[in-house]
């Protein structure tokens, strides 16, 4: 198995995606930290003034930062598998591993070990941004403390489950361009929708990605009043259950199918 | 002691929606022999070959290698080498990534895609990205991607498309030396029967599905009598004296006649004795391609 790990690993990195997503990740991430920083402490119109560079609440709001950027592990979690059948190369897989099953537990695995990479990525940027400036700012860094572990360890672990998302919403539709669109939709519009508007959060919260702010949920009132979202450890579980259906799903579309 | 079947299809079937793509096909390769399988495109070739490599499922019968089904196998790689289609790489990866991939899986080392791809004459190429390959340098890949695990057994799928007549003529010595000289069992299937002829120790002929003809290449050619062939303006008169000597004629017009069932000198003497003037009189060759054509026609 580790053997099968470790060779759907080297497919990643020996083809270009896995950077170019990379990059894309970090990209988003850091204008993310930069709208953080640069509201930080600014007075809304009519509102309360966000909080100030050098407090506990702005660390805790800005180390989320990574947490929007799961789409892109989704979207390599969705080409490790799609791209298999876009290529044909599933059949070469297939070949050399005809015991299928091991193959997607193993392409499950190598996800969730690039997802951990993107988030650690992430927060190692968050890091380069948050603690210069709150130390410029005068404040004391919160790294053990505060809940920014909690909140660390939310953004790795939603980065990990979306890798998983990804492989199985791909063994699902195998075209890539409409799994990829799929999944930018369901992020950006119908989870959107669902989290920000009050009178859907009933819903919204069982999504993945309100689940995922469960995970990362900071009290920083931001004018629109607090989310409804599930506790912390509700929320990890509805990511895991999500997890565990994707994987189902990816295991049961691909071990029966005809390769023609 | 007993050799084993390389290869065994009994009573293989497979049916997609209402179309029997494969129907009751019973077959085998021996080891140290090149099978051809031949058949027009659509006649069921490729689903045979899926379905002997687990990635079809049948709807019944067996297809096994060595004795067992393909998905049973420990190490796949080092029992059997799969061509299917040139186009299975991914082009971003370059053709040695695309082998060290596959070594990885199947738990060969790394060392192994660099012979492979010295084997096939592609070492210069090995570090080039696959998507900036001709249609043969991607068949020579496939080759080496079949190869790596030494099997005892090839399996080859239209194999010499794309190929330009010097690459035909390497596959050819390619799958010989295998097969006569290491003793790998080559099935290789094609829906041109003058290119795999040569090559070829046996033929499986299959249309519709259907097997039409399983033997040795010549048996496939003894199977077709050679006609004599007279073409004259005055074909008419020639008849009753050639059907006098016993012969069969058949009359596909303009002049022509063809002959069966006696041999060419008879004929002469037919043309002698009616002092009928010829402009052709000829022993056809044996048409394999004609056999083939129909063979494959009413099945």
């Amino acid at each position: 198995m580790t053997a099968l790990v470790r060779s759907e690993l080297q497919k990643l990195f020996t083809t270009r995606l896995w950077w170019v997503m990379l990059l894309v990740m970090l990209l988003f991430t850091g204008i993310t930290l930069a709208v953080t920083i640069g509201f930080a402490g600014v007075q809304a119109q009519g509102g309360p003034a966000l909080p100030g560079r050098g407090t506990l609440e702005f660390q805790q709001a800005a180390w989320t930062a990574g947490a929007g950027s799961s789409i892109f592990v989704m979207i390599l979690g969705i080409v490790m598998m799609t791209g298999e059948y876009r290529y044909q190369t599933i059949t070469t897989t297939f070949l050399s591993t005809p015991r299928r099953g091991r193959v997607v537990t193993a392409k499950l695995v190598a996800g969730l070990l690039v997802g951990v990479l993107f988030g650690v990525a992430a927060l190692l940027l968050t890091a380069a941004a948050v603690i210069p400036t709150v130390l410029i700012a005068g404040g004391e860094v919160a790294l053990l403390d505060g809940g920014v572990p909690r909140i660390m360890l939310g953004v790795v672990a939603t980065s990990a489950l979306y890798a998983l998302f990804g492989i199985g919403l791909g063994a699902l539709v195998r075209n890539q361009i409409a799994a990829v669109v799929g999944a930018i939709v369901w992020v950006f519009v119908v989870e959107s929708l669902l989290t920000a508007i009050p009178a859907l959060q009933d819903v919204g919260k069982f999504t993945p990605s309100g689940a995922a702010q469960s995970l990362i949920a900071v009290e920083v009132d931001s004018g629109f009043g607090a989310p409804d979202l599930l506790p912390a450890w509700a929320g990890a579980s509805v990511l895991v259950a999500y997890a565990l259906v994707f994987a189902l799903v990816a295991s049961l579309t691909t071990v029966r199918r005809d390769i023609t | 002691m007993r050799v084993m079947t390389a290869i065994e299809i009994r009573n293989l079937s497979k049916a997609f929606g209402p179309v029997k793509a494969v129907d009751d096909v019973s077959f085998s390769v021996e080891a140290g022999t090149i099978t051809g399988y031949l058949g027009p495109n659509g006649a069921g070739k490729t689903t045979t070959l899926r379905c002997l490599l687990g990635l079809v499922s049948a709807d019944g019968g067996t297809a096994l290698v060595d004795g067992r089904p393909y998905t049973a196998l420990e190490h796949p790689l080092a029992e059997v080498g799969a061509v299917l289609e040139a186009t299975s790489f991914h082009p971003g990866r370059t053709a040695r990534d695309h082998l060290r991939v596959i070594c990885t899986a199947a738990g060969l080392p790394a060392s192994r895609a660099d012979e492979a791809l010295e084997q096939v004459g592609l070492a210069d190429a090995a570090r080039k990205r696959v998507g900036g390959f001709s249609l043969g340098m991607r068949q020579r890949l496939a080759l080496g991607t079949a190869t790596l695990g030494h099997p005892r057994v090839l399996i080859l799928d239209e194999p010499a498309n794309g190929l330009d007549p010097a690459g035909i003529e390497w596959l050819r010595g390619f799958l010989r030396h295998l097969a006569h000289d290491r003793g790998v069992a080559v099935l290789v299937s094609s829906h041109v029967l003058a290119e795999v002829q040569q090559t070829v120790d046996n033929v499986v002929i299959i249309a519709r599905g259907r097997l039409v003809h399983q033997g040795s290449l010549d048996e496939l050619t003894g199977n077709g009598e050679r006609p004599v062939r007279v073409h004259s303006a005055e074909a008419d008169r020639l008849v009753p004296a050639l059907e006098a000597e016993g012969a069969r004629v058949e009359r596909p017009g303009d002049g022509v006649l063809r002959v069966y069932g006696v041999d060419a000198e008879t004929v002469g003497r037919a043309v002698l004795d009616e002092r009928v003037l010829v402009t052709e009189l000829v022993r056809e060759r044996s048409d394999l391609q004609a056999i083939f054509m129909e063979l494959t026609r009413e099945a």
